[in-house]
């Protein structure tokens, strides 16, 4: 596949973090391509590095963090015309290389739209501070209306009174809507959305989720999401990404991934989504043990303690990633049979 | 606003009359008879009346109550009475109240700008070399008495250097007025930021640490903005806020720190008049410099919610 | 469920604790600091405590020897009257720490107790008691410190602990009270409340050992404080009455500029041994607070 096609390619991320002298690897040889106008969903439960490794990709980790990796190459278009970032080569994280990415081609909409938002300035000056940043030259007057414009777009009721408010005068549904304002006002090509709606309700959950799904399909946007809502996913993804304690355990296509799921993390995890009307005395599954401490993690399978199919080979050493249909890669030894990828 | 002004300046008049009336009611219990020391004691072995005599004049004898409210209504009159060597105490405060002020002022803007300053850098370089000589600094801040830093200080500039003076406000052949105030200042200013700077410095680069690492720090990096953007003013601005509460909260660190530096460096201001005060059982001097101390803490802790009310819209919009 | 497995998770529970304890201690030994603060603070403890068991001469005055500069026979020279200041220090040594130690103690205990209450009943009693502590908290503690000095006149120790005590409480008390609030709310204490647990029973042992950590760190630091106030108080000539020899009292001669210019033992002995101390306790403290800090675990 060419760079016009793919927007997005991660071979090999691994981040570690440092904490009182000891290493603890969070994300391990991570990869995955995100086609461009596709959106991508990475699910997963709570900590397994699915949050991290985008915010490796977008560099905003602490110090205490070493990221790694063999490729993360971003390909930007404009005008019919290619050119590649190679991110794992800028050495600054907030160097003024990944500066002029941040907000022009790619950006991110946070998890809590509560706290992304600086308490101290009016909203409408927290959206225009980006669009001010990469349009040198533009009066503030301008930036206003282009901020307006973005309002009414988003759907923010009275945006030329709203602009001139304070985060904590905007309810939760609206401050996300502000939020992905500040994601989308230079018009990146790159949305990278780590669950956007885990902090709302659910009503409000279903607006925003359509209004990036809207960005996606009208605008040609690439998205990716971060989510463990397997329902989300399910109306919102072209492919899936399914991690577990740092790894991609498998990699596919929405239809791959849910209608013949592989591996027995994935199997696991789709069986315990609960569903509208569940028989009675149909009991929800649960997947048993607990999630391993990253610290505490021998070689082998990262699953292996919880699985029900696991065997001896499992916990000898490290699983390759295997292609069981094209496109369709599953890191398990069940598959072993198949031919080994990256 | 104005509302809001006027409502916290209502509310510090009854508590003032409550921590006067407290503190004359504990002064009062002392039972010091200030009659003994007005009449010379050989008047007073001749004629044992006249102390009694006084006492009903004076209205000594009247209950507890009445004469707090007649000292009370004299204070408001404007009229503070006398010390023991009936010295007028009001013009005792007038001489000796600006040099205390002076002392505070500046203490309290160096302090102010090293502190917060060398926290800022040390939050955003951690574990640098300025976060490293900041630490080194507030331990010893914290470990060393602050007179005994003064004492070393009068050691160094004063007697081995013989830049500074080590005692005074005003000497009396000084010719330059400003060159003056500064020699003389120099020091015991030094001394009490050096204190405050200790404990400011910690603060201020601990809370700035906790607002880099929150959400719209990430958010204000998404955007591509420079750091030093992001740092001032999206950081510095939100760090601010608790910073100047601690500062204001620390006044009366300060105020007490300036009564023992006041008599480190011999130094002319209301802290060394408190002092000899009561050590001479000069109890109408203490109550009178009492209720002033107790005036400007709650000034400060006034403008502790002027500043709250100034850098948080949502407490500035009423909500 | 059987016995079998309530006897197991006892035992598990039971070596869990000496486990973290084992934890803790471990890293304790790793903060050098620490470690360092707690030599310091023991051997400075003992040669105090011992110079004072074995009767060193520190107040009998002697004229002809006053103002000497250290020497082999007084290793801290001696003060302007002639007495050996090593005996000084080490008997002042005795003094400071108690007063810091007692007062400390006694404090933390002071603003625990009302904290509670005031935090657990809320009502008029908490609105009572933290008026009172507005009122304390009017004043620069040393201010207040003074004021209490001018009303109780004499400047015995006793007074002097008694002055420390009462106006040392507040900040424990904020701290417990603000605990108790928002933890009497919590399901467990209202089963503990719904079992008929007496009130003092489920304040002092199900919600009071949630503050114990903040409360026991507090303490330690309070004491190298209250070192310090005393010293303050001494050197402006408040303290305790010159006859007892605290830090601060014997620092009280370099109020005088010769001595200052002239006998720096006099200032830079006592001066250290009271720097010395509180460094200590503030590194132990630190130390303290890092172990036992739950949240950082």
């Amino acid at each position: 596949m060419d760079s016009k096609e793919i927007i997005l390619d991660v071979k090999n991320l691994n981040t570690t973090f440092i904490s009182d002298r000891k290493e603890v690897k969070i994300v391990k040889n991570v990869s995955f391509q995100l086609k461009r106008g596709h959106a991508l969903a990475v699910v997963g439960e709570s900590g397994c590095g699915k949050s991290v490794t985008m915010n490796s990709i977008m560099r905003f980790l602490g110090r205490n963090a070493v990221i790694k990796a063999d490729s993360v190459q971003y390909n930007a278009l404009h005008d019919g015309k290619v050119t590649e970032y190679h991110l794992e080569q800028i050495e600054k994280s907030h160097g003024p290389e990944m500066r002029a990415l941040r907000g022009p081609e790619m950006s991110m909409v946070f998890q809590d739209p509560m706290s992304s938002l600086n308490p101290v300035y009016k909203v409408g000056d927290q959206v225009a501070e980006g669009l001010l940043q990469h349009n040198k030259g533009m009066t503030k007057q301008q930036a206003k209306e282009k901020v307006l414009e973005m309002f009414k777009k988003l759907g923010i009721p009275d945006p030329e009174e709203r602009i001139n408010s304070y985060p904590h005068q905007f309810s939760g549904g609206m401050k996300q809507r502000v939020v992905i304002a500040i994601a989308m006002i230079c018009n990146p090509e790159l949305i990278i959305c780590d669950e956007p709606t885990t902090a709302l309700d659910v009503t409000i959950q279903a607006q925003i989720m359509e209004l990036l799904k809207e960005m996606q399909v009208q605008d040609g946007k690439s998205i990716i999401l971060i989510t463990h809502n397997m329902g989300l996913v399910a109306e919102m993804a072209d492919e899936v990404c399914v991690m577990y304690m740092g790894r991609v355990v498998e990699f596919g296509s929405l239809a791959d991934v849910f209608d013949s799921p592989s591996h027995p993390y994935t199997r696991a995890l789709l069986r315990s989504v609960p569903v509208l009307g569940l028989a009675d005395g149909q009991k929800l599954e649960t997947i048993p043990g607990a999630t391993p401490n990253p610290a505490d993690l021998k070689g082998g399978c990262e699953f292996a303690g919880r699985c029900e199919e696991c065997t001896g080979a499992c916990r000898e050493r490290d699983i390759p990633m295997f292609e069981i249909s094209p496109g369709h890669r599953v890191r398990c030894l069940k598959f072993k049979e198949c031919q080994e990828v990256q | 606003m104005l509302k809001f002004i006027a409502k916290k300046l209502l509310l510090m008049i009854p508590m003032l009359i409550v921590i006067s009336l407290i503190v004359y009611l504990g002064l009062k219990s002392t039972g010091v008879d200030p009659i003994n020391s007005m009449i010379p004691p050989e008047v007073l072995s001749q004629n044992p009346e006249l102390a009694e005599q006084m006492r009903e004049e004076l209205g000594y004898n009247d209950p507890v109550l009445i004469q707090y409210a007649r000292w009370l209504g004299n204070i408001v009159r404007g009229d503070f009475g006398y010390t023991m060597k009936n010295e007028k105490i009001i013009d005792i405060v007038a001489a000796r109240l600006p040099y205390t002020l002076e002392l505070s002022a500046y203490a309290m803007l160096f302090s102010a700008v090293i502190g917060i300053g060398i926290g800022i850098i040390s939050a955003i370089r951690q574990n640098g070399i300025v976060d490293y000589i900041g630490r080194v600094l507030a331990v010893l801040g914290q470990a060393v008495p602050q007179f005994l830093v003064g004492i070393i200080l009068i050691w160094i500039f004063s007697i081995k250097l013989g830049i500074f003076p080590a005692s005074n406000r005003v000497s009396p052949d000084a010719t330059n007025a400003f060159v003056d105030a500064f020699m003389h200042l120099f020091l015991p200013v030094l001394t009490l930021t050096i204190g405050m700077v200790a404990v400011l410095m910690r603060y201020a680069r601990n809370t700035m640490l906790d607002v880099l690492n929150s959400d719209y720090i990430k958010t204000a990096r998404s955007k591509g903005i420079p750091e030093w953007k992001v740092y001032l003013k999206h950081g510095f601005r939100n760090a601010m806020k608790p910073v100047l509460v601690i500062l204001m909260f620390r006044i009366p660190t300060l105020i007490g720190g300036s009564v023992v530096i006041e008599s480190v460096f011999s130094y002319p201001g209301i802290g060394t008049t408190m002092t000899n005060a009561i050590t001479n059982m000069d109890y109408n001097l203490v109550l009178v410099i009492t209720l002033i101390i107790a005036a400007v803490m709650l000034i400060c802790s006034f403008m502790v919610d002027v500043i709250n009310a100034l850098l948080d819209p949502r407490v500035r919009l009423g909500e | 469920m059987s016995e079998t497995a309530t006897v197991s998770i006892k035992e598990q529970n039971k070596s869990a604790a000496s486990s973290l304890m084992k934890k803790n201690l471990r890293k304790f030994l790793r903060n050098k600091l620490a470690v360092l603060g707690l030599v310091v603070i023991l051997v400075i403890l003992v040669a105090c405590v011992a110079g004072a068991l074995l009767g060193v001469d520190y107040s009998t005055p002697n004229p002809p020897i006053m103002r000497q500069a250290p020497s082999g026979e007084h290793i801290f020279g001696t003060d302007t009257i002639g007495r050996d200041l090593f005996a000084r220090v080490l008997f002042g040594g005795c003094y400071s720490i108690f007063i810091g130690v007692f007062c400390a103690v006694l404090s933390s205990v002071l603003g625990a107790v009302l904290g509670a209450i005031a935090g657990y009943f809320g009502k008029w009693a908490d609105m009572i008691i933290v008026r009172i502590s507005e009122i304390f908290q009017a004043f620069p503690q040393l201010v207040l410190v003074m004021m209490l000095v001018a009303i109780l006149k004499e400047r015995s120790i006793n007074n002097m602990l008694f002055v420390f005590v009462i106006t040392g409480w507040m900040t424990t008390f904020r701290m417990v009270r603000n605990e108790f609030m928002s933890l009497k709310n919590e399901t467990y204490v209202k089963v503990c409340e719904a079992f008929g647990m007496s009130r003092s029973n489920v304040m002092f042992k199900q919600i009071l050992p949630n503050v114990m950590t903040p409360i026991i760190v507090s303490t330690t630091t309070n004491v190298a404080y209250f070192i310090l106030q005393e010293a303050s108080l001494s050197f402006i000539g408040l303290g305790v009455s010159d006859s007892t020899p605290t830090w601060g009292n014997i620092l009280n001669a370099a109020k005088s500029i010769d001595v200052v210019q002239n006998q720096w033992w006099l200032w830079v002995f006592p001066g250290l041994a009271i720097s010395l101390f509180v460094l200590a306790i503030n590194f132990f403290g630190d130390g303290l607070r890092d172990v036992l800090d739950a949240k950082q675990q």
